[in-house]
């Protein structure tokens, strides 16, 4: 409140006119912010949400005959690595290497989840459970919702910041100290990650140029 | 020596409006650069995102006849009518775009808004007949009661058998059944499309009595050249390539009894499952 109170009056002291239209201005990055912060908490739950379905996938998978043990600790090795690397759900961060961090640690996950998934197909009765059938369209429809859910995180992280950026604007984060947020950038890998379509009917077009 | 001052001058400019269009050019590439890596997983170059349908079923390839159509259209209409929720189905020939059917679904519906924009219980069923491949795209409010495993059911063990017999009809009836089956008594409707209710709550009721006679002179004039006409059937149009349809939603919502589709402002967060056949 206090920074609030000293920041505005500097605001009508140096700048009559910036600082009337600050308000609107200051209350409109303010929106922007929570924005900001709800999708990043939407970002958060449904990673969570892929976090919650590894027990389970990793039950299933362990019940079928010798299925390959590295690929399973691989994938519960990812999943612990994922939930140390806790950020506050109810805040976007600022810093870009702690979003860099987590990122990494989510990536991994993907790449262990693609992989199990691949692996997979070598045991055909596995496959052909309807536990199974079900939580691989349940990582599915994850995967999916993460990539909405970073996309959406990424777009508000964009309007705010170029709002924080555009005059008058600009001079308000100086005074009430807002920042600039750090975005989800497109890793390879980790933005698209398991594409877990089993498509071997069709010839990639990628492999027959 | 006039004449050549004049071509330095006129030399030098054009020098300069090149390099400033050259750096002008660099810059736009560039922040198209930034905007593409920011945009993570972002829409390709060829994407197309297809106008708002006019109606609620609707068949951009032409696998359904005008009759089936124009029964699964009232149908759906009348889901809303009494639930609220609105159910899609989207026909197309081919998938303009790059990425993932499951990406790429997930913008259309959110760019056609289907559902009401504080439950979110909107539901598409898109279908590409020549990529043979579908997606049901559910709304975030439909999540519970259509979840994923649903979703993939209905299109791997339903509809892919009938669609992989070459009926499109019977597996849309299908798909359009199990989609309701799934969803009734989540929400309890108004009675009223949105097309319906969003009339009278803008216009007011002087409007509203213009609108029916307007609506009733209309069909009135209609009815005689037209038996049971279906409003839809100039939608259907040449398909080369792009999109087609996209026409004025009021023309085609009152003529012969085609009850038009409005979005509500409902949004997708990429829930849902499909199959190919």
């Amino acid at each position: 409140m206090n920074k609030f109170v000293r920041g505005f009056g500097k605001a009508l002291l140096l700048f009559l006119l910036p600082g009337l239209t600050g308000c609107g201005s200051y209350n409109r990055l303010v929106t922007l912010e929570q924005n900001v912060n709800k999708k990043w908490a939407d970002v958060q739950s449904v990673y969570q949400r892929r976090a919650d379905l590894i027990p389970n996938l990793v039950n299933t998978v362990a019940g079928a005959a010798n299925f390959e043990k590295s690929t399973l600790t691989e994938v519960t090795n990812a999943r612990a690595s994922v939930g140390q690397v806790k950020l506050d759900p109810s805040k976007a961060p600022t810093d870009a290497a702690e979003l860099e961090k987590f990122q990494q640690a989510q990536g991994q996950l993907s790449t262990a989840l693609s992989r199990l998934l691949v692996v997979s197909e070598n045991y055909p009765q596995l496959k052909a459970t309807a536990a199974f059938q079900n939580l691989q369209v349940q990582l599915e429809g994850t995967e999916n919702r993460i990539s909405v859910e970073r996309n959406n995180f990424n777009s508000a992280v964009q309007e705010y910041n170029t709002a924080l950026e555009k005059f008058p604007t600009n001079m308000l984060n100086k005074m009430f100290g807002f920042k600039p947020r750090p975005f989800f950038n497109a890793a390879p890998g980790a933005v698209k990650a398991p594409d877990v379509k089993f498509d071997f009917n069709k010839a990639t077009p990628a492999a027959t140029p | 020596m006039r004449n050549r001052s004049w071509s330095l001058v006129l030399g030098a400019s054009l020098g300069f409006g090149a390099w400033s269009l050259e750096l002008l050019r660099r810059r736009v590439s560039k922040t198209v650069l930034i905007l593409l890596t920011v945009l993570a997983g972002g829409a390709s170059a060829a994407e197309v995102i297809p106008p708002k349908p006019a109606g609620y079923f609707n068949d951009y390839a032409g696998v359904v006849s005008k009759e089936k159509a124009r029964i699964f259209n009232e149908r759906l209409a009348q889901f809303e009518r009494d639930t609220s929720s609105q159910v899609l189905v989207a026909v197309f020939r081919k998938m303009e775009s790059e990425s993932s059917i499951d990406d790429y679904t997930q913008r259309v519906a959110q760019a056609w808004g289907v559902g009401k924009k504080d439950r979110r219980n909107g539901a598409v069923l898109f279908v590409f007949i020549e990529d043979r491949k579908m997606f049901i795209q559910v709304g975030y409010g439909l999540e519970g009661t259509l979840p994923d495993a649903t979703a993939f059911d209905i299109t791997e063990r339903q509809i892919k058998p009938l669609f992989k017999a070459n009926d499109y009809e019977g597996g849309l009836a299908t798909g359009i059944d199990l989609i309701c089956k799934a969803i009734r008594g989540e929400y309890t409707g108004s009675g009223k499309t949105t097309l319906e209710g969003g009339r009278k709550s803008a216009n007011g009721r002087g409007f509203l009595l213009f609108l029916v006679v307007v609506i009733i002179l209309f069909i009135a004039t209609r009815r005689g050249r037209r038996g049971g006409g279906y409003g839809y059937s100039g939608m259907g149009g040449p398909f080369i390539g792009g999109w087609s349809g996209g026409g004025s939603s009021s023309s085609s919502s009152s003529g012969g009894g085609f009850s038009g589709f409005s979005g509500g402002g409902g949004s997708f967060g990429g829930g849902g499952a499909g199959s190919s056949w």
